[in-house]
């Protein structure tokens, strides 16, 4: 039964970090239709970003949570801006060409990124201090540790955070409308290819912070880690419906389960597998998803 | 065509291949063993362009086939002692069949989400090898011994290198064959459209899953090469950046080009060899070729292209079709959507050469009901005869194969095919084979329809580059081609000027004349009086009236459901039209 | 009285089809005018070039004395002009005040306004009024129509144009519909409105232009249409304008 919980827990804490970058990829494919396949890569940009934060701040361990905000803060942005560059450097040229160059324009900067990375960090993982190192908040046979509390905060924040933006502010509701339905958002003066950019922008900025919360909890990162992740975090993506936020996030949240679980009761090696499985079942069964796109497909 | 100019075209790969043997004899062991991957490479190439070149469907997985290749040949020389000759065609069987197995999930998906349970497959099937004993775990299969013919062994980089060539040429005759037949023209026509090809008559799924499983099938030859050449079977030569590289071998080369996989294969293979100094740097190289490559030149640095079909001078004229009776009954048709019903028990009968029209106003359920005529959409009632046989509910393909053909509102003709090719397209209906070249049949059909439209000059040009008008006549071509018995034309004068309506008018006798039954969509309802026997007036999915023009054109029904009720308070036509 | 609206030698292009020919009209500021034609000829594409999600190949629309023929379709909404799309368009997963709120976009800044004129639209619209938060997908047509001119008129534009209103509705609810239509004119904003529906349009207009083809073929007043016969014809061919095939 303990370790029925710990599973539990640990997969809360994964999944929260898979659901912020599942949203990335459903939010920018519900208004431009494209799966973002570099989407994983900027997952992994952000904890570059945020491991260089802490580094120059100087942190070396200890519980140093100003520093693990400002790098997580710092890190997101960063990694918002990249996003959003490429995007517009790479992507907006290809917006009306076939579909297929979009998606293979998407690969080539996802190779771009990693091969980058791994020129810049000499094809070695780099380790984040332990910034996060409060001790155990429960003690005994289920471990809970102060990091995984703050890290699983600062996720349902930063959901929260969209969550709110998405439903209660302007912008967020013209970002809904954007995928419902281009033209006649248009028509009540919004500035799609504008808003479009912001939705990289905010996709981005949850992956990078996605990110360095990853540094912070695991520790190792290296140029190469946003490949599976961003692979876990699509599945999610699909699991949940594409454009369906809500769904998204729960459903990043269930796959971190599947993943914690899967480890445990069987062994990490497996994990992808089951993983990639589900994904291809689910998308033979239901082309448009468990809960359905969000979005209306022209025949 | 004068002999110069066929020897030029048939000398290509033969020179090619000459030189390549002839070279070999002068590298030294290092670059053989380059020029050995190189041609590993092509091979993958070969197969990947079957699958992605032609068919278009984006596999990001093909490691996947060029492993089961491999660890199925040395597991069976491992552990049963098989001779590597005796285990190839197994391998490529058991390839064959994953392809089938990955293949058919995808059939309906998007091509990004097909794009990404390809990739899941793939690493499914290098984490599965890296996991389980049998496979060797993360060290994979050792000490396979190198191939024999007759006692002598093939293990001298020389030797490898001229078997692999021999392998090589084998390939390329397999795909050049495969090239010709009617299955790489449907590919091309799925690849361009694959909802109009399978409305006009195509086999989709079965064209989809037979580009998996030959482009699994050719892949799969590489892998036993391979770990013959290696000794070993290791699980790091098919991880995704493994796919990603045969991909990239394509897109330099050009999809769908058979010379292009040559070049991309030399780019993939060479380049990081000649970048050996900046070795880091090769991953990043690659990749900012990939975007450049993408953005600036798509159609890859030898782009495909496709010999044109050779149509005879002369064809056999159409024969009036001898087919008496009621070639199409339509009985209580209905669809509904939710609470909405858009078609309500549509009734439609025709006869030989008898010319019917549909109309009314926006939003009536025209669409929708010709969409349920040809299967696109399962009507929710209803029985749709043709010929006496019920096809109401079944596939497009098989719609069309029974002997309805139509044409699309929006035409939709496959923009990247020629003219002849896309009317070529059509003769599925009447003869779905796939693998046999082009026949007699096939070729005098194109000549007569391209004739019939008036479009025999045009034949070698490019779909997309012909007008407005041409386009139309192109589509009804290829549905000509079918030999159908009815035709169903969706609003074929949409966007067309008076004098295109008259020869589209004329064009719609000729055919009548021919014995065939049109069926019309219509809004331009001059054009629908002149030329119609009977017309069928829909509102809000139902039929308000059906008869002769002329009586159609004085019923107050139709001109209240068309030009809104006049405000005459004496008259009981509100309630007629509301009752 | 100047007009509001002038279009002059639009043309436009669908690929390679030309789909509007040198459509020349105005709307003069207060007035109704009505674009009729059966399908195919070319009104949607008008209203969809004028309020610029489409471009045009040729010719100018100036409106309210500024050329607005090269701008984006988010800057016209600036200028003052609204436009209903053919077929409601309303968000379906978003809230009948979600939708308003989305109608005032361009001055979404000033909350004051937003909310004081989402409550005049919803005194205009009892029936949106009663149901603010329901999704909008789930209304009916009729519903639906006043949801989208509804919308259309939280920026207060000074020309609204209103793409086939009617259609799809049942005719008690296309009546009402027309009337609200009557009502916005009252009210001071000059109505451009594209209809199949001729007959209860041409009671409802001021003028209207007929379209066939992409070309005007005819224009007057609403009562001298309503009794020309040629407006039969052009939609239901009473003069045939080709000959039969022999």
């Amino acid at each position: 039964m303990n370790e029925f919980v710990q599973y539990l827990v640990n997969g809360l804490t994964i999944g929260s970090f898979l659901a912020l970058i599942a949203l990335g990829y459903s939010m920018v494919y519900g208004v431009v239709r494209l799966i973002n396949f570099a989407h994983g890569d900027i997952f992994m940009i952000g904890a570059f970003a945020g491991f260089s934060v802490l580094t120059t701040i100087g942190v070396t361990g200890g519980m140093a949570l100003p520093a693990v905000l400002a790098a997580v803060v710092i890190g997101a942005l960063t990694t918002g801006v990249v996003g959003t560059g490429i995007a517009r450097v790479a992507y907006t040229p290809l917006l009306k060409a076939p579909q297929l160059s979009l998606f293979i324009a998407a690969i080539g900067v996802s190779l771009a990124l990693q091969e980058g990375v791994k020129v810049l960090t000499d094809a070695r993982f780099k380790s984040y201090p332990n910034a996060l190192d409060g001790g155990q908040i429960l003690g005994g046979s289920v471990r809970v540790t102060y990091g995984q509390l703050v890290l699983v905060v600062l996720a349902v924040v930063l959901m929260a955070g969209l969550w709110f933006f998405i439903t209660r502010t302007v912008t967020g509701t013209a970002m809904r409308a954007l995928a419902m339905d281009r033209d006649a958002a248009r028509l009540q003066g919004i500035n799609v290819e504008r808003l479009i950019l912001m939705t990289f922008f905010i996709g981005s900025v949850l992956a990078g912070a996605a990110g360095v919360m990853y540094g912070l909890y695991y520790t190792q990162i290296s140029f190469g880690m946003g490949f599976l992740i961003g692979l876990r975090a699509f599945t999610a993506a699909v699991l949940g419906g594409i454009g369906n936020l809500p769904g998204t996030m729960a459903a990043g949240i269930f796959i971190g389960l599947v993943q914690s679980f899967s480890a445990g009761y069987i062994s990490s090696r497996w994990t992808d597998v089951i993983i990639f499985a589900l994904l291809i079942g689910v998308l033979a069964l239901r082309p448009t998803g468990l809960f359905g796109e969000r979005v209306v497909e022209r025949a | 065509m004068n002999l110069d100019s066929r020897l030029l075209r048939y000398s290509g790969w033969p020179v090619l291949i000459l030189l390549t043997a002839v070279v070999g004899q002068f590298l030294d062991d290092y670059a053989l063993t380059v020029a050995a991957s190189i041609i590993i490479y092509a091979i993958l190439g070969l197969g990947i362009n079957i699958v992605v070149g032609y068919a278009g469907l984006l596999d990001l997985g093909f490691a996947a086939f060029y492993a089961i290749g491999a660890y199925v040949s040395g597991l069976l020389i491992l552990k049963q002692g098989w001779n590597f000759w005796l285990t190839l065609p197994v391998a490529i069987a058991a390839a064959a069949i994953a392809g089938l197995i990955i293949g058919y999930p995808t059939l309906r998906l998007r091509s990004d989400y097909l794009a990404i349970v390809t990739l899941g497959f793939g690493e499914i099937i290098r984490i599965t090898v890296i996991n389980l004993e049998v496979t060797g775990g993360p060290n994979g299969l050792t000490g396979i011994p190198p191939v024999t013919i007759a006692g002598r062994e093939f293990v001298t980089p020389v030797d490898f290198f001229y078997l692999v060539l021999v392998f090589f040429v084998i390939v390329l005759a397999v795909t050049g064959l495969l090239a010709r037949s009617r299955l790489a023209y449907a590919w091309r026509a799925v690849r361009s459209d694959d909802r109009a090809a399978e409305a006009v008559g195509v086999p989709t799924r079965r064209v989809k899953l037979l580009a998996y499983v030959l482009g699994a099938a050719v892949g799969a030859v590489a892998g036993p090469l391979n770990a013959a050449q290696l000794g070993t079977v290791d699980p790091s030569n098919f991880t995704f950046l493994t796919s990603l590289f045969v991909l990239l071998v394509i897109i330099i080369g050009g999809m769908g080009s058979r010379p292009g996989v040559v070049v991309g294969a030399v780019v993939v293979v060479a380049l990081p060899e000649v970048l050996r100094t900046v070795q880091d740097y090769r991953g990043l190289v690659f990749a900012l070729l990939l975007i450049a490559i993408i953005l600036v030149r798509p159609q890859g640095v030898w782009p495909a292209r496709f010999r044109p079909l050779t149509l005879p001078e002369v064809a056999p004229a159409a024969e009036r079709r001898t087919a008496k009776g009621r070639l199409l009954e339509i009985t209580g048709l209905s669809r509904r959507f939710g609470g909405v019903t858009a078609v309500e028990d549509l009734d439609l009968t025709l006869d030989a050469g008898e010319v019917i029209s549909v109309i009314g106003p926006n939003g009536a359920g025209k669409t929708t009901a010709f969409n349920c005529i040809t299967g696109m959409i399962v009507p929710s009632a209803g029985t749709v005869a043709v010929n006496g046989s019920d096809v109401a509910g079944q596939a497009p393909h098989r719609v069309a194969a029974a002997g309805l053909a139509r044409t699309f509102q929006n035409i939709r003709l496959f923009g990247d095919m020629t003219v002849a090719e896309n009317v070529l397209i059509g003769r599925f209906a009447r003869d779905r084979g796939l693998l046999r070249r082009l026949g007699a049949a096939d070729l005098e059909a194109v000549r007569r329809c391209l004739d019939f439209v008036g479009l025999s000059d045009a034949a070698t040009r490019s779909a997309s580059a012909l007008s407005y008008g041409e386009r139309r006549r192109l589509e009804i071509a290829r549905a000509l081609a079918a030999d159908p018995a009815v035709i169903l034309l969706d609003e074929p004068a949409a966007g067309a000027n008076p004098t295109e309506k008259r020869s589209l008018m004329e064009l719609i006798a000729q055919i009548r004349a021919l014995g065939i039954a049109v069926v019309l969509i219509e809004h331009d309802v001059a054009l629908v009086m002149s030329v119609s026997d009977r017309v069928t007036v829909l509102e809000y999915g139902r039929t308000i009236a059906a008869g002769p023009p002329a009586d159609i054109q004085e019923d107050q029904r139709v001109i209240a459901a068309y030009l809104g009720v006049p405000d005459d308070p004496e008259t009981d036509l509100v309630a007629e039209v509301l009752g | 009285m100047t007009a509001l609206l002038e279009v002059s030698g639009l043309t436009s292009r669908y690929g390679q089809v030309e789909a509007l020919t040198d459509i020349t009209f105005e709307v003069a500021e207060g007035e109704i005018v009505a674009l009729l034609g059966s399908n195919g000829a070319g009104k949607t594409t008008t209203l969809r070039t004028i309020s610029g999600l489409h471009r045009s190949h040729a010719g100018r629309i100036v409106f309210d004395g500024q050329d607005i023929s090269r701008l984006k379709a988010h800057q016209v909404v600036t200028r003052g002009l609204g436009h209903v799309p053919e077929g409601r368009r309303v968000f379906p997963a978003l809230t009948v005040a979600e939708n308003l709120l989305l109608g005032a976009y361009q001055r979404r800044r000033d909350r004051k306004y937003v909310a004081a004129r989402r409550e005049e639209i919803y005194e205009m619209f009892p029936r949106l009024d009663e149901r603010r938060g329901q999704l909008a997908g789930l209304m009916s047509g009729g519903e639906q129509q006043m949801l989208a001119i509804g919308r259309a008129l939280m920026h207060r534009p000074r020309l609204l144009a209103l793409d086939e209103p009617t259609m799809g509705l049942a005719p008690q609810t296309a009546q009402q519909v027309l009337g609200v239509v009557r009502d916005i004119r009252d009210q001071g904003t000059t109505v451009l409105i594209v209809e199949q529906n001729a007959h209860q349009t041409l009671r409802l207009a001021d003028r209207a232009y007929v379209l066939e083809s992409g070309g005007i073929v005819l224009d007057g007043t609403g009562t001298e249409l309503a009794q020309d016969p040629r407006v039969k014809a052009a939609y239901l061919g009473g003069d045939p304008i080709i000959e039969s095939p022999a």
